[in-house]
């Protein structure tokens, strides 16, 4: 029985599934070159979400311009953290990532909460109020703005990757890092470069969530898990694992709640997580590499 | 299984033999004769509110320790701490046995859950098995919040106890610490230990050893979970009343912070990790007015407008870069730290006697 | 040479804690005068508790700059002395021990504050095992001081463990706040009384069509809490309300499309948010920006805070909000305390007060009268002294225009008159502020209404 409301909460499930895919791009990015998962991921969304908060209320800048300078802002923060962090735990025991993860977990948290305060914050976007509709199915401009958004994103990364030297070499990395080493890959820079991607792309994801949903410092847990669990679905390290695996994250989530109401919204998640790992334990696209 | 059962008993003999000729035992000694007095001299409050956690934590981190000594990080073993606490409350309420029963019968099911848990989790790599773990406790909360009819979960209720709180409590705690921490012991020092230790540095080549990974695994988690459920009891006890909230994401992340700071895979680390962030939860608060005359709005440096209480979120700031530098600069935990003080201590006291 | 060393430590430590131990035996309370000590229980890790805070710390420092509470015993006056105890999100298993620290280690003699229904359950039997008086300033949950014998343990059934047999226990625990039934019931008035008729004379309806209520909650305690005692309510004085469709999410939620679209379909006139500021203000925009439900929103108490109209924005505007303390109605104020209590806090902290705070703010008048009633900081005679308060009323107003605690089945509750705000655009401070829509007068205050309720501009009501 196809209602309205049903195509509605399709429409919702791609329209939260794109967010989601941002940050799932990014966290399969690094994983795929560096072989490492960062659960502070969603942290970096909440960091991002703020920097934009920060740029559009102090200097008034457009909201969707302040989308760049967040993920300028957390793509430093993301050197910053394989410098300092990852690059140390890199190559060691692999619970030793996780614990990492933990500790940054609290410090971006209680930062956040100590430069910002607890309250809830939001964005505004100069298309506020402003919606599309077409008989009974709205859509908010917002929400068409940001799925074109992360089009164009992903359409620009697969440039950098496919076209680009700095993308070469990440895709050499990935593969074979004995090989690509030896062939001159500088990897410690590769690396840098491939945090940062991976950063930005959170910052991205941050800076449209804020303008969407409102948030406060704790908000970069569920995402995270998310995420998470749209790489495991996808496969780890297939990006375009990660864009199906979102729409279909997306849609299951927002139709699974229209039918058995919102409880289930997040339990439906992992459930499916759980399914399509027992039944085939290296996603549906398979893993890449190893 | 004869066999079985005189080869396992003569290779506990074995071990306990050899501990006992150790260096350690001393050390096993004193503190547990420490342990025994400290409670008789200090208030109500502290038996109550620090030691006893102390040790019930112990087990819970150690629990920990056991499972991710085979490779397997769990994310989620909060749920097993939750479903232990509320099945042996639920237990005891509801089919009228003794409390102390429920506790046994809420780890035995702890564990049952453990092995079904394990069961999706054999053939899943690190991080995979994180996020299930993680995934799976969320599952359970909201499994046990939907039959809130039955389990009360949302509300909560208070757990039928089984001894009066305070020194009884205390000493119960103990025992069932000491027993408990020793099985794990046990069996980490046995074969099936080596087996998980294999299995910990390189799957691949165990496997090609002929071990069975995915009965050793399981193995891991049953007896893991069957301890993290008989911590949960025991937790319920000491807090009196039993809520979901004990479910939650941080009680997930505290064994692996307290294995990690206290020394992950050895027997110690988890015991001195909750000591240290038990005394750290129930003692750091104080200097919370003291941060907030520095750094508070009100304070010597405002540093932080936006925040009317900078005590917390600083304290927490501090834990996480206490936890990021223990990994990054000392990923054995404090413990071996500690241990070379104590030997350089005893260097310097020797060479002042000769 | 090992043994001997551990003799050493083992020795070392038991002197340091033997001379541990003596000292605190001799932290006996002491007979002479000293501060009164008041623990407020309250969440810094919640905005809600951080107002609690605030307005504690005002009215304590403005009972001990008018010179403290006379103790009659000591024949001087002392000061009260704040004791934070900070139970970080207030839920159970945070509460329970920083409310047992301040109880056996710090000793208070009085406890004020408690935000959410499962905390303070769970951290009262402390207070209640020590008889400890504690005035409860948060929890809408009424089993707080219905769960003992004297309300016939709240409905509770035979068995429940949350039945609690202590009736002098229970007898130290005070209600000073509104519960899911006292607020439900305004709010399901409000529409049968004002909001029906204005649809019947906006859209020609039939009298005989009832109102059309969807609910929207969040799932625990408090939610469930209002849905069925709205519903309740609607049975017992036959209200002419159907509640068309009711559903309900996760805690953890952050957004609600899908909930919404359901609710549309459902064709609703109305709907009840039931949750906190967040999560409402979301709510009421999603539903309006993302899924074009045009319908008129009403908002639960606990988002009267300065945080909800900042995130609402322009959202807000003609919306509805059931309150019980309003300093976005005025000036002028319905109260003149109000008047004094908003300058005040706006000097000390640069905000404008929630409603959280206000409850606690009198909680401590409450408590300084008592203790000067009773003459003593001894714990029975206080209590004795609040259960036989009849203070006028203060931020929060009454039935009877004074602050009385009940003894009957609504055991040691007060009487508090809550009331519909409408949100208005204001583009003075590019918020929206309030004004009272129902009811018309309340016996302590007279008039109380400031404007007759208006559908909101764009409304949709639901199907004929």
């Amino acid at each position: 029985m196809i209602t309205s409301g049903l195509i509605q909460a399709l429409l919702w499930g791609v329209a939260s599934g794109c967010i989601y895919i941002l940050l799932a791009t990014g966290l399969n990015i690094i994983f795929g070159v560096m072989k490492l998962v960062n659960f502070a991921h969603g942290q970096l969304l909440m960091i991002g979400a703020y920097i934009a908060f920060t740029v559009t209320t102090a200097l008034g800048l457009n909201a969707y311009l302040a989308i760049l300078v967040a993920m300028g802002a957390v793509a430093l923060i993301g050197v910053g953290l394989e410098r300092f962090t990852f690059r140390k735990v890199l190559g060691t025991d692999k619970l030793n990532e996780i614990f990492v993860s933990l500790g940054l977990i609290y410090v971006f948290e209680n930062a956040a909460a100590l430069l910002w305060g607890n309250t809830t914050r939001q964005i505004s976007s100069p298309l506020q109020g402003l919606q599309l509709s077409i008989g009974q199915i709205a859509i908010s401009y917002d929400r068409l703005s940001s799925i074109l958004i992360v089009v164009v994103i992903l359409v620009a990364l697969f440039l950098l990757l496919k076209k680009t030297k700095i993308g070469l070499a990440m895709r050499a990395t990935s593969q074979k890092i004995s090989a690509s080493m030896l062939m001159g890959v500088n990897t410690e820079k590769v690396y840098m470069y491939t945090f940062a991607l991976g950063a930005a792309l959170a910052g991205a994801a941050g800076a449209l969530y804020g303008i969407i949903f409102n948030f406060n410092p704790t908000i970069g847990a569920l995402p995270t898990i998310k995420a998470f669990a749209i790489i495991i679905i996808g496969g780890l390290g297939s990006i375009p694992g990660a864009v199906v695996g979102g729409l279909l994250y997306g849609i299951a989530e927002n139709t699974a709640v229209y039918f058995l109401g919102g409880v289930w919204q997040d339990a439906i998640a992992f459930a499916l997580l759980i399914i399509v790992l027992v039944i085939r334990p290296t996603g549906i696209f398979g893993e890449k590499g190893e | 299984m004869k066999k079985l059962f005189s080869d396992s008993f003569s290779s506990i003999k074995r071990t306990i033999i050899t501990f006992s000729r150790s260096q350690k035992f001393s050390f096993v000694i004193a503190a547990m004769a420490i342990a025994a007095i400290v409670p008789l001299l200090v208030n109500n409050y502290t038996v109550n509110e620090v030691l006893t956690p102390m040790l019930i934590f112990a087990i819970y981190a150690s629990s920990w320790n056991l499972l991710a000594s085979s490779g397997q990080g769990s994310l989620g073993h909060a749920a097993f701490l939750g479903i232990g606490g509320f099945v042996s409350a639920l237990i005891a309420i509801k089919t009228g046995v003794p409390p102390i029963i429920g506790l046994f019968l809420g780890s035995l099911l702890s564990a049952a859950v453990g092995f079904l848990v394990g069961l999706t989790c054999v053939r899943l790599k690190a991080w995979f098995l994180a996020m299930v773990t993680f995934g799976f406790s969320v599952i359970v909360v909201t499994i046990f919040s939907e039959l809130d009819d039955f389990t009360g979960a949302v509300l909560g209720f208070p757990t039928p106890l089984i001894v009066d709180r305070g020194l009884p409590f205390y000493y119960l705690t103990f025992a069932i610490a000491a027993v408990s921490i020793l099985t794990m012991y046990l069996v980490m020092k046995s074969k099936i230990g080596l087996a998980f230790k294999a299995i910990h540095q390189n799957e691949f080549e165990a496997k090609m050893v002929g071990i069975n990974t995915a009965k050793y695994r399981l193995i891991a988690f049953v007896i893991s979970t069957f301890f993290a459920g008989l911590a949960g009891g025991l937790y319920a006890q000491s807090i009196q009343y039993i809520q979901v909230s004990v479910f939650g994401a941080e009680y997930s992340f505290l064994p692996l912070m307290m294995c990690v700071i206290g020394g992950l895979g050895t027997i110690e680390g988890p015991i001195v990790g909750s000591a240290i962030i038990v005394a750290i939860d129930s003692y750091l608060p104080r200097i919370d007015p003291f941060l907030n005359g520095l750094l508070g709005q009100d304070g010597l440096i405002p540093l932080f407008p936006a925040v009317s209480n900078v005590g917390s979120p600083l304290r927490f700031l501090g834990l996480g870069l206490f936890l990021l530098v223990i990994v990054i600069f000392a990923p054995k935990g404090l413990t071996p730290l500690m241990k070379k003080a104590y030997h350089n201590l005893r260097r310097s006291l020797k060479e002042e006697k000769n | 040479m090992q043994k001997s060393l551990i003799v050493i430590l083992v020795v070392v430590i038991i002197v340091v804690a033997g001379v541990a131990a003596a000292w605190q035996l001799t932290q006996v309370p002491s007979a002479e005068a000293r501060n009164i000590k008041i623990g407020l229980v309250a969440g810094g890790q919640l905005a809600e508790g951080q107002d609690m805070d605030r307005a504690a710390k005002l009215a304590v420092k403005e009972i001990n700059d008018a010179g403290g509470v006379y103790v009659a015993e000591w024949h001087t006056s002392v000061e009260i002395e704040l004791v934070s105890i900070d139970t970080v999100d207030d839920s159970n298993s945070k509460s329970v021990g920083p409310v047992t620290q301040a109880v056996e280690e710090s000793q208070v003699d009085l406890l004020i504050g408690g935000y959410t229904s499962s905390g303070t359950l769970a951290n009262q039997k402390v207070a209640i095992d020590n008889r400890v008086p504690y005035i409860i300033t948060g929890a809408s949950s009424s089993l707080v001081t219905r769960r003992g014998p004297q309300a016939n343990y709240g409905g509770l059934p035979e068995g429940s463990e949350l039945r609690i047999d202590d009736a002098e226990g229970m007898s130290y625990m005070f209600h000073y706040c509104t519960t899911t039934a006292d607020y439900s019931a305004t709010v399901v008035k409000f529409f049968a009384e004002e909001m029906k008729p204005l649809l019947e004379t906006t859209y020609g309806f039939n009298a005989s069509r009832n109102l059309k209520l969807a609910i929207l909650y969040r799932n625990d305690p408090f939610g469930q809490g209002v849905v069925a005692d709205s519903k309740a309510i609607i049975d017992a004085e036959n209200l002419p309300i159907d509640v068309v469709i009711e559903r309900s999410y996760p805690t953890t939620a952050t957004n609600f499309q899908t909930d919404l679209t359901a609710i549309k379909e459902a064709d609703p006139d109305a709907v009840y948010v039931v949750d906190f500021i967040a999560n409402t203000a979301e709510i009421i925009r999603e539903g309006q920006a993302d899924v074009g439900l045009n319908t008129v929103y009403i908002a639960v108490e606990c988002c009267e805070d300065p945080a909800f109209y900042t995130l609402l924005g322009e959202y807000g505007s003609d919306q509805l909000l059931e309150s019980k303390f309003a300093p976005y109605a005025g000036p002028p104020y319905y109260l003149e305390s109000i008047a004094t209590y908003v300058t005040n806090y706006q000097e000390e902290y640069n905000t404008l007060p929630g409603m959280m705070g206000a409850d606690t703010y009198d909680a401590f008048y409450i408590a300084a009268d008592a203790i000067e009633r009773a003459g003593t900081l001894d714990k029975a005679a206080v209590r004795a002294a609040i259960e036989s308060c009849a203070l006028d009323q203060m931020l929060i107003i009454t039935e009877t225009g004074k602050i009385q605690f009940s003894t009957g089945t609504d055991y040691h509750e007060i009487a508090p008159v809550t009331f519909i705000e409408q949100l208005v655009w204001n583009e003075d401070v590019n918020e929206c502020r309030s004004v009272i829509v129902y009811p018309a007068t309340a016996e302590g205050v007279g008039t109380l209404k400031q404007a007759s309720f208006a559908l909101p501009t764009g409304y949709e009501p639901g199907s004929p």
